[in-house]
């Protein structure tokens, strides 16, 4: 089950994503066997407080959220959680954020030879935030920019985390690509609102926020595809995987691996049952290794 | 109201008064939801609850031997110690208070509950210590007010209803204990989905650090006075 996904060798094809795994201390009973990589929760430079709440609700077959980063920024990052990545047998690469291409530079620069830190996923494409984010996501030349100032910075892998929320996403993804990506995470949430009847207003104190869940998934794989479809780099598969079922859609539709996020806040276990549950699928179809799993890629 | 019970062993014998449990069931809701354990005893965990939205509606829906998943225990609980403990609870802020009333006789204390709803019809009537006092918005049982207003006075006080009482009891003691209601996503603290505003500045999880917090120490102006459950239930 082992794959080779944008400069790092992964034991298993299944991720944490960002952002609903913390640093990966807060649970201990979370079974990290299975665990291909973790992206840590998004982090600034600076410490950030986050938006107010209510910051999260349920809405149909997903949830909105708009914590807005809340985190410690790096020097806390390195002081207090990197010691402890160093000595797990998995890789942990940082989520990185920025009000401005120098800014995720500056971020890679600061975490770079650290040990415990085995790449970057920069986000361009978090709608919880003033500055930065979203922004920068949407806009080719804005995406490349970003990707350039960190690929400037490191060693490590750099791995760019896409918006859905543009009208072509092979568009952003070449961008990125020529800007020096090892690969691309496919998608972050949608923006969303959800309206309080009885306050005649937004439900989240941030008006809107990232939709996630299974309600955004036939949608986060056809991006994943046209994204996978655009460049040669490696795109990996995020958005309302629960199931090994789910996981398979994006490996078919040409991801190299995939990335389980809500659906650990329902079940801390997701991770290690979608792993097993695809290394039963090659199993009982008769597949050697998950190279052998046909891909429906055609090239554009 | 109503109590559903679920067999979970090893969360019965070390749950604490405050602590919650995260409830998932198989065409439930997306996200799971949390439940203050009412009682604990042998191998069965209670939760109280009304039927509020549809999560609610499919719980109270289930039939014995049906299962559920259940995470827990979860958060920092009340931590009980002196002789005389003050429990005050609004609505179904009543679901900590047996637990605690338990622990405070255990650890020696002479307990008074003090329990308040809007009308006698709405009060929850298991409340149970050395003395009951009820109250009620429009004076159907007990005290006609507010169950802070109707409380005594007292060392320890653990208060649990919704947020707008609780910062009346900030009001009163601030060295209060009072276990807060958020939102939550995921119980376990890594979504930041249940940031509960101090007064130091900054959030933290109420899944986490709390859901029991120093009255003082919450900064209430920034915290939804009263959860409408119905939104996500």
């Amino acid at each position: 089950m082992s794959v080779d996904v944008g400069g790092l060798r992964l034991r298993g094809p299944v991720l944490a994503a960002s952002g609903t795994f913390g640093y990966g201390t807060e649970v201990p009973l979370l079974e990290r066997r299975a665990l291909g990589a973790m992206v840590s929760k998004g982090i600034f430079l600076r410490e950030r407080e986050g938006t107010p709440p209510p910051r999260i609700v349920e809405t149909p077959s997903g949830m909105l959220n708009a914590i807005g980063l809340q985190g410690p920024g790096a020097d806390v990052l390195v002081r207090d959680y990197a010691p402890k990545w160093a000595t797990w047998d998995f890789p942990v690469l940082v989520n990185i954020n920025g009000e401005s291409p120098a800014e995720y530079g500056e971020l890679a620069a600061r975490l770079e030879g650290v040990p415990g830190i085995a790449g970057y996923e920069i986000n361009i494409s978090c709608p919880n935030v003033e500055q930065g984010g979203l922004y920068f996501g949407n806009d080719p030349r804005a995406a490349a920019a970003v990707t350039e100032a960190v690929r400037k910075r490191t060693r490590l892998p750099v791995w760019v985390k896409l918006t859905p929320m543009v009208g072509d996403i092979g568009v952003i993804a070449r961008a990125v690509e020529s800007a020096g990506a090892d690969a691309l995470c496919a998608i972050n949430t949608l923006v969303g609102m959800s309206i309080d009847l009885n306050a005649y207003g937004p439900r989240l104190s941030f008006r809107t926020g990232g939709l996630s869940g299974p309600a955004i998934r036939p949608l986060a794989v056809s991006l994943a595809h046209q994204a996978a479809r655009a460049v040669r780099i490696p795109v990996i598969g995020v958005g309302g995987i629960g199931r090994a079922e789910d996981a398979l859609e994006f490996l078919v539709a040409g991801c190299a691996a995939v990335q389980v996020g809500t659906a650990t806040f329902v079940n801390p276990t997701a991770i290690a049952e979608v792993h097993d549950g695809i290394a039963s699928f090659l199993r009982s179809r008769g597949f050697a290794s998950l190279a052998d799993l046909p891909r429906y890629l055609p090239r554009d | 109201m109503f109590v559903i019970g679920v067999r979970a062993p090893e969360i019965a014998t070390t749950v604490r008064a405050g602590q919650f449990v995260n409830l998932g069931w198989e065409q439930g809701p997306l996200l799971r939801r949390p439940f203050s354990v009412y009682r604990a005893d042998g191998d069965l965990v209670e939760v109280i609850l009304k039927a509020v939205g549809v999560g609610t509606s499919q719980l109270l829906g289930m039939r014995v031997g049906e299962r559920i998943s259940c995470l827990g225990p979860l958060g920092r609980g009340f931590e009980i110690t002196g002789s005389r403990a003050l429990l005050i609870s609004g609505g179904l802020g009543v679901a900590p208070m047996p637990l605690a009333a338990r622990d405070a006789r255990a650890a020696g204390a002479r307990v008074t509950w003090v329990h308040g709803a809007r009308t006698a019809a709405e009060l929850c009537t298991e409340a149970d210590g050395d003395d009951v006092l009820w109250a009620t918005d429009d004076g159907s049982r007990g005290f006609r007010g507010t169950a802070v207003a109707a409380a005594p006075d007292a060392d320890l006080v653990l208060a649990c209803g919704p947020n707008r009482m609780l910062a009346a009891v900030a009001g009163r003691w601030p060295d209060a204990q009072v276990a807060v209601e958020t939102y939550m996503g995921c119980g376990t603290g890594v979504c930041l989905g249940c940031a509960v505003p101090l007064v130091r500045g900054g959030y933290d999880r109420a899944c986490k650090e709390g859901p029991v917090y120093r009255a003082a120490d919450v900064e209430w102006g920034a915290l939804p006075a009263h959860l409408p459950y119905a939104a996500t239930a």
